[in-house]
């Protein structure tokens, strides 16, 4: 591991230690309302702020990133699952199964993404709670972002299926799922953990998408998607540049996975 | 070749050919007796192991087409089912491929691997499986303990992997085994070890072997009988004795008179006596 993966690493760490910490770093919570300090610049009691409802902003940036940083791994093992399923079966079983597997694939990569994210997001009831409205952003991210992942994983399958371990466990008459289960997909590892920490950040950047669409987590519990929505309203950067701070914190989070899955594309090459 | 009151374990008798290309077995011929050793030589692209897929039934029916019959224990192998001859592999034929460390799951332990093999064709209690594959792995010469159970291939000699597959494929004490190519990747010595243990698995066993080599000399080691195959036939077919003392087959003659032989070498003590003056 280079010295830029380990200080990315450090990074993560960092972040996803102090978003766990929290509940000590900001005891008051995410949705307390500081009614007499609204809109309130950095201070010694709220070191980003206030939001214009009053909000520790220092509060809501930990709490949020926790959200983000469980809701995008979480989606991304639910996508790598699904790829695993149907890219990771259809290359297994090869013929008619894998042509109709890769043409659903082929069409799903057609769509555009984030659009088809908007409206089927759209498409739900947005009256929702807030714990509601987590599940059905992880359910959506995770259920639609496995088509790139399965064709990858379409393809390790296929050439594991001309593989000489499997020839030889056909040979001793194992079959079916069992052949699958025992013999393909552990040696699918290493591209399932890839293509995991590939979707990762894309799904932080997909959830951030529809929170500044307000097609996301719902108020009051906040995610980098939800803080970014507030720089809507922001009209200079240098009059109030702590506003920022979910942007950059994205913008290091988002870079430091990247640095450290180009290490996890090695391995799976 | 076989006297005709003697029913063979295995006969064959066939054709394959890949889509729009010139076949690769032409009316193939060949038995093996119960018990006996065979070998089956030829170059590379000769067919060799096509025959041993296509008896196995793992050649993809899509992709090629196969005439003739496949007469073993008395059934066309070529007439069963899949679900029958998921049945026979690995109970009544058993394959030993040429590359012992690809032939392994290098994801699996030796233990998962063999207890797979088992249970494709076996059921029992855990405790039951285990004494079978102590049993196969003691057969073969190899440790049996839980500390070599634990490895990974990845963790152990070719000669171990290619007597690891062994014990796979002895494990449902089959009546014919394949091997195809199975000591081309090892070194001479080892190559030597596991040649003997075929030889002593057919012996102590009567498993009847079709042993498959581009390497004659090899063959000549354990085999009763050796069939020449060339460009997708069998061109002659005799005891390892008629082989090699009296091939008619110009192919066949080409193949012993290709076979490396020792030169005479003087004493050390004349070369260093030669080079001194």
């Amino acid at each position: 591991m280079s010295l830029g993966q380990r200080l990315a690493c450090a990074v993560l760490v960092l972040v996803l230690g102090a978003s766990f910490a929290a509940n000590w770093l900001a005891p008051a919570g995410y949705a307390r309302q500081y009614r007499d300090a609204t809109d309130a610049p950095p201070s010694h009691t709220h070191w980003l702020g206030t939001d214009e409802l009053g909000r520790d902003r220092f509060a809501r940036v930990l709490y949020g990133t926790r959200i983000s940083l469980l809701l995008a791994p979480a989606a991304a093992l639910l996508s790598t699952l699904l790829a695993a399923l149907i890219g990771g079966f259809a290359g297994y079983a090869g013929g008619a199964w894998k042509r109709a597997a890769m043409a659903i694939t082929d069409l799903f990569l057609s769509l555009p993404w984030l659009f088809l994210l908007i409206t089927a997001r759209a498409l739900l009831p947005l009256n929702v709670s807030p714990v509601v409205s987590v599940v059905v952003t992880f359910l959506l991210l995770g259920v639609l972002g496995w088509s790139s992942a399965a064709r990858v994983l379409c393809a390790s399958a296929s050439s594991l299926r001309s593989s000489d371990f499997v020839r030889q466990a056909r040979a001793a008459g194992i079959h079916g799922r069992r052949l699958f289960w025992m013999h393909v997909l552990p040696n699918l590892k290493p591209v399932l953990f890839a293509q995991f920490w590939i979707s990762i950040p894309v799904f932080i950047l997909s959830e951030a998408n529809l929170g500044i669409l307000g097609l996301g987590v719902a108020e009051p519990m906040p995610s980098w998607g939800s803080l970014l929505k507030e720089l809507e309203g922001l009209v200079s950067v240098g009059e109030e540049p702590w506003r920022l701070v979910p942007l950059i914190l994205l913008v290091i989070v988002v870079t430091s996975f990247q640095i450290v899955i180009s290490n996890q594309e090695e391995v799976a090459a | 070749m076989t006297g005709a009151h003697v029913e063979p374990l295995l006969s064959v008798d066939v054709s394959v050919r890949y889509a729009d290309k010139p076949p690769v077995l032409r009316d193939l011929k060949v038995e093996l007796q119960r018990g006996e050793v065979l070998g089956l030589v030829g170059q590379s692209g000769s067919g060799k192991s096509t025959l041993a897929m296509t008896i196995l039934g793992l050649l993809d029916k899509k992709q090629c087409h196969i005439e003739g019959a496949i007469n073993f224990q008395g059934s066309d192998l070529l007439q069963l089912s899949e679900r029958q001859l998921r049945a026979l592999r690995g109970r009544t034929i058993a394959l030993v491929l040429q590359s012992p460390l690809s032939a392994l799951n290098p994801a699996l332990k030796i233990r998962t691997q063999l207890k797979e093999a088992w249970r494709a064709h076996a059921s029992g209690s855990p405790a039951d499986c285990l004494l079978k594959i102590r049993s196969a792995l003691q057969n073969v010469s190899l440790p049996s303990d839980d500390g070599f159970l634990r490895k990974y291939p990845s963790q152990m000699s070719v000669g171990q992997a290619q007597r690891v597959l062994i014990a796979m494929a002895i494990l449902h004490r089959p009546g014919l085994l394949i091997a195809d190519e199975a000591t081309s990747a090892l070194d001479v010595i080892t190559q030597s070890e596991i040649l003997s243990l075929f030889r002593e698995l057919n012996r102590s066993t009567g498993m009847a072997i079709l042993y498959i080599s581009h390497d004659l000399a090899s063959v000549a080691g354990i085999c009763d009988r050796i069939a020449i195959l060339h460009q997708g036939a069998i061109v002659e077919c005799g005891t390892t004795q008629q082989i090699f003392d009296n091939p008619y087959h110009e192919y066949t003659q080409k193949l012993i008179a290709a076979l490396p032989r020792i030169r005479s070498v003087p004493p050390a003590s004349k070369i260093l006596s030669a080079s001194a003056t």
